[in-house]
This record gives structure tokens, sequence and C-alpha cells, in this order.
């Protein structure tokens, strides 16, 4: 049974190195998000940010420390494997979307395995495409799409599920100005909408200080973990 | 989107990699059903002749390394006749003799007495008459083979026959031998007073036990061996050794193509490592992974399979062509032949297909993702 009162999710004493120990990535991190929280990670490239969403996620494990989710540690893969299906959504600085699949069923397949039928998983991409603005867009190959339509069907696609928690790693990193408003206006409306947790890694200092945290790495360790400035739209 | 799919989905995408594996299972299927058909065939086709001529046991030399290197006295005729329950017995000296100095046909010397001589069917001319020397009667695919017919003579042995008949049999055995007196064929091949085997015809409402008194009682005459006419030449060391080299390069074919499905989809694996990364994102299971690529080997071997039956088939038909062995053996391709050349490759398929699977989810998603 999780423990509803405990951290939505929770890193304790995380650390990740590499190459038996001469490469550290993270350091000693403890990380709590509270459910509902809007937290922005922000550090220069190679701070190891994305390896802390990659441990948030269980897409890599830590070489010291726990992740716990709902005060519950999370140690195998199976277990990772199906809080992704159904917990954890997840948004890409390039998008990631199977290239030999249209929108609609890049947006299908993650919600394969998780026992809806064919039609409703169906009806439900497209609704989510819709929700998303690319109502017109269903049956197009990733290489049809712009980056910022790309990006809204990876944002559709990582919301399938009803996801708890949103993990969202440079979301904006490979788009124009406009499409980064775009993507962003998504990205909050759709948290305030399902009353989503959002883990949002940046590093644009004006775009972290959107969050209720700000969590600022260097050097694989948490140097600030302070209020957001601004308040987020 | 259902994973069988999405296995299609990505062997379209490099069709011409796609095209040419299938078509290396196919060669495979092919070759294991060709050959197979072409070892069980002699079995078939050799009980089929037998029984056209209403043969059902064979009595030959116990022990004997190949049927035609076996001898057995042509004296022993009467004694066998003598057994309860033997209707007809046929003394054959059967051997490849050189025809007209070029070409080998497979001659059968068949005693006076034997009960064949007035069974057999005549399409033209008439039977050896008693006591008549030095005349055959052709199969007719060997007198089309010769291009001859009866009043023409033939060589055997140096010895120049006469053509008096030729026979009308149905079966690929009997339509290319060439009939002659027994004493004639003893006496040019120097093989007095030996015939090669009897064929018995039994007493009607004979069964299983009155089967194995007669082989009893035959078997206790010295050392010779009795078996159903269809199991003539199971123990031949000539018909082993094509068995068993028929199944070595049908094994080594269908391993072969089991490679191929390895080699390539290890490699469409590799190529897709990344978009494993994003399956793993997405929370799909490694079953279902590994579920995705087994299918494409699946669907591979089926589509390998589909194109290799039909162009087995067609190899065994254009065997039939083939004098040397067309004149001989009639390939008919049955189910007994395609189910294991189908489930060998099938199984291949599936096999060769583990290894990149594994592969594919032996990765965690973070390191499926970094690789471009």
């Amino acid at each position: 049974m999780d423990d509803t009162t405990a951290p939505l999710v929770a890193l304790s004493n995380v650390s990740r190195t590499y190459d038996g120990g001469s490469l550290v990535a993270l350091s000693a991190i403890n990380l709590a998000v509270e459910r509902g929280a809007f937290v922005s990670i922000v550090g220069a490239s190679g701070s190891g940010k994305s390896t802390l969403v990659h441990i948030m996620a269980g897409f890599d494990w830590p070489t010291a420390g726990r992740v716990l989710w709902q005060g519950r540690e999370v140690v195998d893969r199976h277990s990772w494997t199906a809080l992704r299906r159904e917990k954890i959504g997840i948004v890409f600085q390039e998008f990631l979307l199977l290239p030999t699949l249209s929108a609609l069923e890049n947006v299908e397949i993650a919600m394969s395995g998780t026992g809806l039928s064919a039609s409703t998983r169906r009806s439900r991409a497209a609704e989510l495409l819709d929700q998303v603005g690319l109502s017109g867009r269903l049956k197009h190959l990733p290489f049809a799409l712009s980056g910022g339509e790309r990006q809204r069907v990876a944002i559709a696609r990582s919301i399938a599920n009803g996801p708890e928690l949103l993990l969202a790693d440079e979301p904006t990193g490979n788009l124009d100005s406009r499409s980064t408003e775009a993507v962003l206006e998504l990205l909050f409306a759709l948290r305030r909408r399902a009353g989503m947790t959002l883990v949002l890694v940046t590093h644009d200092e004006a775009i972290a200080s959107l969050a209720d945290t700000v969590v600022r790495i260097k050097d694989g360790r948490i140097v600030d973990a302070g209020r957001g400035t601004q308040e987020a739209r | 989107m259902t994973l069988a799919m999405l296995a299609w989905r990505n062997l379209l995408r490099r069709p011409a990699r796609t095209v040419l594996l299938v078509l290396g299972i196919a060669l495979a299927v092919a070759t294991a059903l060709a050959l197979l058909a072409l070892s069980r065939s002699i079995e078939r086709t050799t009980g089929e002749s037998s029984l056209e001529r209403g043969a059902e046991l064979t009595v030959s030399q116990r022990g004997a390394a190949d049927l035609f290197g076996g001898f057995v006295p042509a004296s022993l005729e009467k004694a066998i006749a003598a057994v309860p329950g033997v209707a007809g017995v046929a003394g054959e000296l059967a051997m490849f003799a050189p025809v007209d100095n070029e070409n080998q046909f497979l001659a059968v010397g068949m005693a006076d007495s034997s009960y064949f001589w007035p069974s057999m069917p005549l399409a033209a001319g008439r039977l050896p008459e008693k006591g008549e020397r030095y005349v055959v009667v052709l199969g007719d695919n060997v007198a089309k083979a010769l291009n001859k017919g009866v009043g023409q003579d033939v060589t055997i042995f140096d010895h120049s026959m006469r053509i008096v008949g030729v026979a009308g049999y149905k079966t690929a055995i009997n339509r290319g031998v060439i009939y002659l007196r027994l004493q004639d064929l003893q006496e040019l091949a120097f093989r007095a007073d030996q015939v090669t085997l009897f064929y018995l015809a039994l007493q009607p409402g004979i069964g299983a036990e009155g089967r194995d008194a007669i082989r009893n009682k035959i078997e206790a005459l010295g050392p010779f061996s009795v078996a159903p006419t269809d199991q003539l030449f199971s123990h031949d060391r000539n018909v082993e050794v094509l068995r068993a080299v028929s199944l070595v390069i049908s094994v080594i074919a269908l391993t072969t193509a089991g490679i191929s499905v390895l080699n390539v989809l290890l490699m469409a694996v590799q190529e897709r490592t990344r978009e494993t990364g994003i399956m793993m994102a997405i929370g799909w299971s490694d079953r279902r992974i590994v579920g995705t690529i087994m299918l494409e080997g699946v669907l591979t071997g089926l589509a390998g399979c589909a194109v290799g039956v039909p162009l087995g088939f067609f190899a065994c038909s254009f065997f039939n062509f083939l004098p040397v062995v067309g004149r001989y053996l009639a390939f008919q391709p049955s189910f007994g032949i395609v189910a294991p050349s189908v489930a060998g490759a099938l199984l291949l398929s599936v096999l060769g297909s583990l290894y990149p699977a594994w592969r594919a989810v032996s990765m965690t998603p973070a390191d499926a993702l970094r690789r471009a």
C-alpha cells in the first residue's frame, strides 16, 4: 500500500557514478517532490540534471541511495516499467516519436498493454491529440510535422495513461520561441486541468523561475532548492 | 496498433533486406522439402511398384549392406513356395546394366515360373515364350529413352537382345525397368543360380500373425530377411547414406536460414536501439518488446515458408524430368514432408530472433535512449 502522505517521489542520498566511480554524475542527492508540485531543475549542460530525471523515471539506477515512490522504494525493473506505464509521463527534448507510426499511433502505442480495447485506445488517442491542437494531423508521420507539432504529439503521448507525475526533460530545447511558448502553455494547462505533478528540466532561468520550487544543480550536487520567483501561468 | 502490425511495419522499413531474408528462408525450406521428398520417395516408390506387381513381402540376404549387393540362391524358391500361406514366389536378379554401351538401366531377370510374368500389362508386343533366349520386354519409359520398340535390338552387357514387348506399368520404377528371363541375366552377369531377392504374394486373408509365422519360417531356412515391400530399402546402406545426407543438408540449410534471421534482426535491433528505449520509456514491458522482435522473426519465417513450399513443390516436379532420377522415382510432396520443413524453418526463425530480442531488453532505458 502506498503512503499518500509521503512525497510522490523522493530521492534519498542518491549517487550515480560511471566507469567504476571515476565519473560522478550525481552525488548524495536528497530531493522530495510533493504531489501536485511544480518543480524545475536547472543547471548548466553536464551538471547532472538529465541523469537526475533518468533516475526519477527509472531509466537508470543509482549506484548508491534509494528512490521512493509514495514512500516505497522502487528496486526492480519490472516495477519501474509499471510505474512508467501507469503513473509517470515523460517528454523529451528530442521528441522521441517512433518514425514509422502516425501521430495517432504514436499516442495510441503508449496505451498498449494497459488492458484498453483497440477502439478505446484509438478514440482516446484522437481525443488527446485534439486537446493539444492536432486533430487535423492524426495520420501524419513524424517527419511531416513541425518541431512544435512533434512535441505536442509527445506531450499527448506522455499523458495518455493519466500520469501522476510528468517529467519534462528540456521540452523546449529544440523549439523556436513561438513553439516554446505554445508548448509551455500546453504543459501548464494540462497540469492545472489534471492536477499533475510536473518536474521540468531546463537550462533557461526564466522558464525555471515559473516553478513552485527551483532546484539548482551543479557538478552533480544540489546547490540550491528555493522557491520560484514568478507565478506559473 | 497491434504487436503484429508494429512488427510488420518494422520489417517494411528495409524492404530489400526483408525480401532477401525471406528469399533465403524460402530457399532453405525448398531445399529441405525437396531433399526430404527425394529420400522418402525411394521407399514410397519401391512400395508402390511392388504392390503394382502384386508383391506383399520380400526375401533378401540378411545383413547385406545394400539390396543390389546381396544374393540369395535361386534354388530357395521351392522351399519358400512350400511355406503355408505363400501364394506365389517371384525370384528376381536385379542390377543396373549397360544398355547400348551408353546408358545404365535397371535390368530385372525373372524366373519363368515367376507369377509376375502373366500379370505384366503390355502396351505393345508380347511376353517372352518359355525357353526363348535373349529377348526383353522394356518398360515404356526405357523404350522412350532409347527410342526403340518391338522388333528392334538392344545391347545388354555387350549382348544383343531382341525387344519382344513394351510393358505398360503405371509406377515410376516399373516403367524404368528392362525385363528379361532370369537365366539370360544370370549368364550375362556371371551370377549363375543367384537372385537378388524373392517377392512373395500371400494367400488372401493372411493377417499380421500369419505374416509373422511366414517370416519366421522363411528366416529359419538360412540367413535371410523377410520384410514388407515398402521396407525393402529400410536397411539399405546406400539409402541410409542418402537419407542421412539429405537430413544433414536440410538441417544445414534451415540453420543457415535461422542464422540469417538472427543476423538481420540483430542489425535491425541495433538500428532501432533508440526506439526500443522509447518503448521502455513509455512503459512497454520487456515481454512486449521481446514479443515484437520475435514476431518479426516469425513473420519472416512464415513469409519464407509461403514462398519456399511452392518453390519446393516446383523443384520436386522438376526432378521428375531429370532422366537419371525421374526414371525411377516419383516426387509427390505431401503434408508429411511439408510439415517438418515448415516447422523447422519456423522454429529456427524463432530461435534466431531470441538473441536479438534479448539484446534489445538487456539495456537500461537510459543506455538505449543515449544511442543514436
